[in-house]
């Protein structure tokens, strides 16, 4: 299912060189073997400003920034350029970074979705619109095999998101994982923009209760 | 609603991505001298970053990393200072099966200087060759010198330090005979090299006794004659094999 959703945005993505690679998931060989603890490890490393680690740690997690920062802006130069950006804050953060606050994953790829929705949100009109975003958020399945991520967690996450309403389902995959503003939900679900507001306060908050432990 | 769910609501829009560009911003100045609200904004990053198991990696250009440690290189050849931002050393508390050697309170707190090696807990039939790892922490050595003390040669090799611009890597000694403060054993030059025969003129068994010690110093090395910059302390692994790496 990830499969054709890959080549679908393959497709749909003219600007898309033919050098990129989507990475299959579950390919052994291919997918970074890096765990949560590993990447922990390296950004302790470039806190000692080890340019090996540092490589290390692009090599590790960049693919799963890039597809994000993709997924957002919708156009590689950009995406690229944000990359960059990220890695550079990464490295200068760093020392930042607290292991008892923060994931080392979700510190990273905080780092990286702040930037592109801050990008986004400076020249919305240089990203367009994809007519398959809603389809690409609906049609995903989820796989056997998390990545960086902690199964468990996207699984809990995931069976929360399920409780919400459909629409609001949509609203927080959309925001969330393709930087939707919130007056692009509202165009979209055809509220006002107060009306989605209103129920992203309360789709928060139901996650955060679901999520409780 | 209280403030509280008011603040968390902010926290939980500003990570969803939807607050409006104006509110995004001053978010994000807060966050730096709010911790309430920073340790708001890091449990929703954490509650939400399962989302990205649905985002398709996509494997950069080949020429990505390159041009980003290009980025990297300009920007610290900009402002050279920043290498020395890694945290050094507090006390190290050598472990067991070291011998520790206390640095006299006046050289400690003149200097943030903290340089441990012992080199002087070797079986006696073993070869009179030891090893000391000098580490930015407990993790990650940054040299590692040897010294045979038939020979009363050394040998340094930077393992993951790396020159600095206009700053000079200086190694010291220091033991009993040689009075309170360090002695410098010489500065490394700019390939991270020393000459071997720095040691000659120490007895061995005072060698063997020494603490070593590596500091940052201005290019050519300290002023004073004292460790002035920031210090690397080092910890000492055996030259026996099977344990490298090891820490004691």
């Amino acid at each position: 299912m990830r499969q054709r959703l890959s080549r679908r945005s393959m497709d749909s993505e003219s600007r898309q060189s033919s050098e990129e690679h989507h990475t299959p998931p579950g390919d052994p060989g291919v997918v970074p073997a890096a765990t949560s603890s590993d990447i922990g490890k390296l950004i302790q490393r470039v806190v000692r400003r080890d340019r090996s680690a540092f490589a290390q740690l692009y090599e590790a997690t960049a693919p799963k920034l890039l597809g994000t920062v993709m997924r957002i802006l919708r156009d590689r130069a950009w995406a690229d350029d944000v990359i960059q950006d990220a890695y550079i804050k990464v490295w200068q953060k760093a020392d930042q970074f607290d292991a008892a606050k923060a994931s080392p994953i979700a510190w990273m790829a905080s780092i990286a979705r702040n930037s592109a929705i801050d990008e986004l949100r400076k020249q919305p009109a240089r990203r367009s619109m994809g007519d398959d975003e809603i389809e690409e958020i609906a049609s995903f399945q989820p796989t056997a095999q998390a990545e960086l991520e902690d199964q468990q967690a996207v699984n809990s996450l995931n069976s929360c998101i399920d409780e919400l309403e459909k629409d609001r389902q949509d609203m927080v995959r959309l925001a969330y994982l393709n930087g939707w503003s919130r007056d692009e939900l509202a165009a979209h679900f055809d509220q006002p923009v107060n009306t989605v507001k209103t129920w992203l306060h309360r789709a928060l908050k139901q996650l955060k209760r679901c999520l409780a432990p | 609603m209280t403030d509280q769910d008011d603040l968390d609501t902010l926290a939980a829009e500003f990570v969803l991505g939807t607050l409006p560009p104006e509110e995004r911003a001053s978010v994000n100045a807060r966050r730096e001298k709010d911790q309430a609200l920073d340790a708001l904004i890091l449990a929703w990053e954490e509650r939400l970053v399962p989302l990205l198991h649905e985002v398709t990696p996509i494997e950069p250009g080949p020429d990505l990393l390159a041009r980003i440690e290009k980025r990297l290189d300009e920007l610290e050849a900009a402002a050279p200072d920043s290498v020395m931002n890694a945290p050094t050393a507090t006390v190290t508390v050598l472990q067991q099966r070291v011998r520790r050697w206390q640095w006299s309170t006046a050289v400690a707190s003149a200097a943030a200087l903290v340089l441990v090696a012992v080199l002087a807990f070797q079986p006696a039939e073993q070869p009179q060759s030891f090893v000391a790892v000098f580490q930015h922490d407990d993790q990650q050595p940054a040299f590692m010198l040897t010294v045979d003390l038939d020979n009363r040669q050394l040998n340094i090799r930077p393992v993951t330090a790396e020159p600095v611009r206009d700053k000079s890597y200086q190694l010291w000694i220091k033991a009993d005979e040689l009075g309170p403060d360090p002695r410098s054993v010489g500065v490394l030059t700019d390939n991270m090299t020393i000459d071997q025969s720095a040691l000659s003129q120490y007895d061995p068994q005072l060698l063997k006794e020494a603490t070593f010690g590596i500091s940052v110093e201005p290019p050519g090395g300290s002023p004073t004659g004292k460790p002035t910059g920031p210090a690397i302390h080092g910890y000492l692994y055996p030259t026996d094999g099977g344990n490298s790496g090891q820490q004691f």
